[in-house]
């Protein structure tokens, strides 16, 4: 189980990742990130929503509403040009703090 | 199927957000329990179970509603409460006292109307006809900063009520003074005071102001929910 510090840094970083592949609405966004990472990141409301609306306001994804097959109103999520911008480095450090971590892990059992 | 938007409109009722902002948040959340709600039953739970459920998993409401409201505001909510009721009611206030000031000093002097009370009411007309005004510019700011329609009318009575805490506040040190210095209160004449003063200080003006207030709100206050404007 990761803990909820972690988890709300990492959670921008998933949500931009996830977006990339295809624009999304919350409720398929939030499944496909606990799917993906088979449960260990999940959201609630007052978590999911909130960050869609900060990371909107810095825009880096945006919302639109769209009629989905069923005939159902959902807003969709899409990533910008600034969110792929932004992706990059996000994973960059997220990818160094990793190794910073497995290096440190490894060292301390030698 | 429950009627989600319903539901959710219900808990999400003190969001303070513009009412086509608040409308979209409360769509969308609708539109989330709506698809926990159908997955369920799809996996097999019966229809009460899953309404249960799926309320469960959006857990506390007002957490979910601050959480919201700091995501949309860019802040905490004592910058919204700022925007929304102490700066435009402290703005109608200015504006009372200068208009109040402006007709003392351009030589408007003050109604006296008599009754058969002990005391007589002091209205001044020229100024209480400009308080409608004033009291609907205080409700268009704090409606556009998406205050509530409590929050609105109360940040265009905001000078009345500021008037009437100092008004109750000065008496009480006044007698105290008085006392400290040795002159005799007679309490029925500094009630009457404050009825009368109140009267002509407080309370005609508030309504004065609110009048205005409710006017604003019905006339130019209102938006177009952004959703239907997503949807044409």
């Amino acid at each position: 189980m990761i803990a909820p510090g972690i988890k709300r840094g990492t959670a921008e970083l998933a949500v931009l990742s996830v977006l990339q592949d295809a624009p999304l609405h919350g409720y398929e966004l939030a499944r496909r990130i606990e799917q993906q990472t088979n449960g260990a990141l999940r959201f609630t409301l007052a978590a999911l929503y909130p960050m869609l609306y900060r990371m909107e306001q810095q825009r880096w994804i945006r919302g639109s509403w769209e009629t989905s097959a069923n005939g159902r109103r959902r807003r969709c999520y899409r990533l910008t040009p600034e969110g792929k911008k932004k992706l990059a480095p996000l994973r960059r450090e997220w990818a160094e703090l990793f190794r910073a971590l497995e290096r440190l892990t490894k060292v301390a059992h030698a | 199927m429950p009627d989600w938007k319903n539901i959710v409109a219900r808990r999400l009722d003190l969001l303070s957000l513009p009412p086509g902002e608040k409308a979209d948040v409360i769509a969308e959340v609708a539109a989330h329990l709506e698809e926990t709600f159908c997955e369920m039953r799809r996996c097999g739970f019966q229809e009460e179970d899953a309404f249960r459920r799926t309320l469960g998993q959006a857990g506390n409401w007002k957490s979910v509603q601050r959480e919201i409201l700091f995501a949309k505001s860019g802040g905490p909510h004592m910058g919204t409460r700022l925007r929304q009721l102490w700066a435009p009611g402290l703005l109608g206030m200015a504006l009372s006292t200068a208009v109040l000031f402006g007709f003392l000093k351009f030589g408007f002097h003050p109604r006296i109307v008599y009754w058969n009370g002990p005391k007589n009411i002091l209205v001044y007309v020229p100024w209480l006809l400009s308080l409608p005004v004033l009291g609907a510019i205080a409700a268009c700011f704090s409606s556009r900063e998406g205050g509530s329609r409590r929050t609105v009318l109360l940040a265009s009575v905001f000078p009345a009520l500021a008037f009437a805490v100092a008004i109750l506040l000065m008496f009480p040190i006044g007698m105290v003074i008085e006392r400290i210095i040795g002159i005799p209160i007679d309490f029925i004449q500094v009630a009457t005071v404050i009825l009368t003063e109140g009267i002509g200080w407080i309370l005609v003006p508030a309504v004065a102001l609110l009048v205005g207030g409710l006017l604003a709100q019905f006339l130019f206050c209102r938006r177009p929910p952004s959703q239907s404007t997503a949807l044409s």
